[in-house]
């Protein structure tokens, strides 16, 4: 089986690198090649990161709040790069303030997001997810 | 004389004198231009209005005297978007929370200086009815604006404001009247940025420390105070406190004060109220050394840094203990957290909740010292020993400079902040949780701490990993970042 490329980084204007980098170290002793573009990402950095390592997918995150703001057109972004069908996710304290989960899940699958996951997801959790989906993908 | 002035502006060499007040003059011109607001700062008017403010509004005068009375003044964090939400918050945090200091928190694109992004966030944020952002964007509404949130509250305010590039929020926060400025060019550079090299954020400051110092000049003694959480992520006190030292030498060479230290708790009874008196000692132990003897440094403990647990009975143990924490290691203030933490940005009334939990923690521990403790006293001993390594290395290595020393010893990797953003840092270093406690260090990277000294950071860590019957690897420093997020099913089944 052919190793899948993940892009991983902290989107905006924001710092938190801690889980970021914990949840890179995890996805690589699973066997993936990570590309990791560490904090304070530019949305349009991820996709240019995507093309240039021919990604099969990008794991978004965001702890700061503002990610309803950054993430808003990110499908839009890799679909106007030519990455129509890249596998995306997002996870992270994604909004401010405590908002009920299905609510902020849903504004992020209608932004285009394959998957969200909730504050306080464990890597355990990514890999699986991880999993599920590039099994059911053609290679 | 303009050729010093070009001189200064475009490529000076880093040193930690003071900036010359005609160059400084220039410097202030050109950054007031940067965004439009910055043209509504006039300094003289600035002043008189900062002179006219009452004493119980000073934060300078509020940390003087509480540290005299040996009393722990409460401060949250807060920033939402909008001018009429951040006023609503402010009321809040004053009269629900009795908050003795009144914070306001910029948002992050404010932070990077993206003022466009923090104009697009406010237009969302009135649109939707509900903040984007996790600040409000200072500099963006401007100086009127900033003074209406001064006259809504009845105590003292403070910016926090969590970047490398403080220049245009810290002008116009102070004219608005903000008595209190959080940050500093060696920590905010380690912590909130990825690019920006050390001696720019060094630089950075020097022009925030140089403004403060020219306020006092008029009469004005602003609280400047250095966070000394830095990632927020498993700091042991000594690399927190040698920053901490650094940067304030770098803040009283510029002039300034009064200068406030913070600790971030590392939930160690003994190891936190030790590294509470370590830190006051040490830093007057370095400013003396350093000829200046006027220099005031209150101590500030803050609630848990890293990640919180989900359930808010959990959360709010942290709170109130933290409250403990603070009084019994007689710290000068206390910066609150909430039981919303693991969510992010509390509302309101979770953010007042938090301030009376820890409130009530400070009443019930305020008489409490760890004095003559034998396990106080060594630990004490042992930060003041490792904080001499490595100040005393980065000194030497500036050939006595503390701007030019540490811009050194990050390259070498002497100074070290562990899961930094900042490209400009080593990183190598991996705190962890030992069997006692203790927050210790498992790889010491380039610290330059003694053997003997590393020793008892070992064992404590092999003690842990034994006890576990995990082995002696990185792993012990992964889990002890998400330890105290666990649920209590996993902390400690039935």
């Amino acid at each position: 089986m052919r190793v899948r490329t993940l892009v991983t980084g902290v989107i905006g204007a924001d710092t938190h690198i801690v889980g970021n980098r914990i949840l890179g170290m995890a996805l690589e002793e699973a066997g993936y090649r990570v590309i990791a573009l560490g904090a304070l990402t530019p949305a349009a950095d991820f996709v240019k990161a995507a093309i240039e390592t021919a990604a099969d997918a990008i794991l978004v995150s965001s702890l700061y709040g503002q990610g309803e703001l950054d993430c808003r057109g990110f499908r839009d972004l890799c679909v106007e790069a030519g990455l129509d069908d890249i596998l995306l996710y997002v996870g992270g304290n994604l909004v401010v303030g405590k908002q009920p989960w299905p609510e902020v899940e849903r504004r992020f699958l209608e932004m285009g997001f394959d998957r969200a996951f909730p504050p306080g997801t464990r890597v355990e959790d990514a890999l699986a997810a991880l999993a599920a989906d590039f099994a059911g993908r053609a290679v | 004389m303009n050729d010093i002035v070009n001189a200064r502006i475009a490529a000076p060499t880093l040193t930690e004198t003071a900036i010359p007040i005609e160059i400084f003059h220039q410097m202030r011109t050109a950054n007031l231009t940067r965004w439009q607001t910055g043209a509504q700062v006039d300094f003289d008017e600035s002043v008189a209005w900062q002179r006219a403010l009452p004493p119980h509004k000073q934060l300078a005068v509020a940390m003087r005297r509480a540290h005299a009375e040996r009393r722990c003044l409460t401060q949250p964090r807060g920033g939402f978007a909008t001018l009429a939400m951040q006023k609503a918050l402010m009321i809040a945090l004053d009269r629900e929370g009795l908050a003795d200091i009144v914070p306001t928190t910029t948002d992050s694109y404010t932070r990077n200086e993206q003022f466009a992004a923090a104009q697009n966030g406010v237009n969302e944020s009135e649109r939707l009815e509900r903040s984007l952002l996790n600040g409000f964007p200072i500099v963006n509404y401007g100086l009127a604006a900033g003074r209406e949130l001064i006259e809504a509250i009845d105590k003292p305010a403070i910016l926090l404001t969590g970047t490398a590039m403080p220049k245009l929020t810290a002008e116009i926060g102070f004219a608005a009247g903000y008595t209190g400025y959080l940050g500093s060019g060696i920590a905010y550079t380690t912590s909130y940025i990825k690019e920006l090299s050390i001696e720019e954020g060094i630089r950075n400051y020097q022009y925030l420390d140089r403004l403060a110092a020219l306020y006092a000049e008029h009469g004005v003694e602003l609280h400047r105070r250095q966070p000394g959480f830095l990632t927020g992520t498993n700091i042991p006190p000594c690399i927190a406190i040698a920053i901490g030292v650094l940067d304030c030498l770098l803040a009283a060479a510029q002039g300034v004060r009064h200068y406030g230290l913070e600790l971030a708790q590392t939930l160690h009874l003994v190891q936190d109220a030790a590294a509470i008196a370590a830190c006051e000692t040490l830093a007057q132990e370095y400013l003396a050394r350093k000829g200046y003897r006027d220099v005031f440094t209150p101590v500030t403990s803050l609630h848990w840094m890293g990640a919180w647990p989900q359930d808010e009975a959990q959360a709010a143990t942290l709170v109130s203990y933290g409250g403990t924490l603070a009084a019994i290691g007689g710290a000068v203030s206390v910066t609150t957290k909430t039981t919303h933490e693991a969510h992010g940005i509390p509302t309101p009334l979770a953010n007042a909740e938090g301030l009376r939990m820890t409130r009530m923690a400070i009443y019930l521990a305020r008489d409490i010292r760890l004095d003559g403790l034998p396990e106080y006293e060594r630990e004490k001993d042992l930060i003041a020993r490792e904080v001499r390594a490595i100040v005393d290395k980065v000194l030497e290595m500036g050939d006595g400079d503390a701007a030019v020393g540490t811009v050194r010893a990050f390259a070498a990797g002497v100074l070290d902040v562990p899961w930094s953003p900042n490209r400009h840092v080593k990183s190598r270093v991996m705190p962890a949780r030992d069997a006692h406690g203790y927050l210790r260090i498992f790889d010491p990277g380039a610290l330059p701490l003694p053997k003997d000294i590393l020793d008892v950071h070992t064992d404590g860590l092999r003690a842990r990993a034994a006890a576990q019957g995990v082995p002696y690897d990185r792993d012990l420093a992964i889990r002890s970042v998400y330890e105290l997020s666990e649920p209590l099913a996993k902390l400690m089944p039935n």
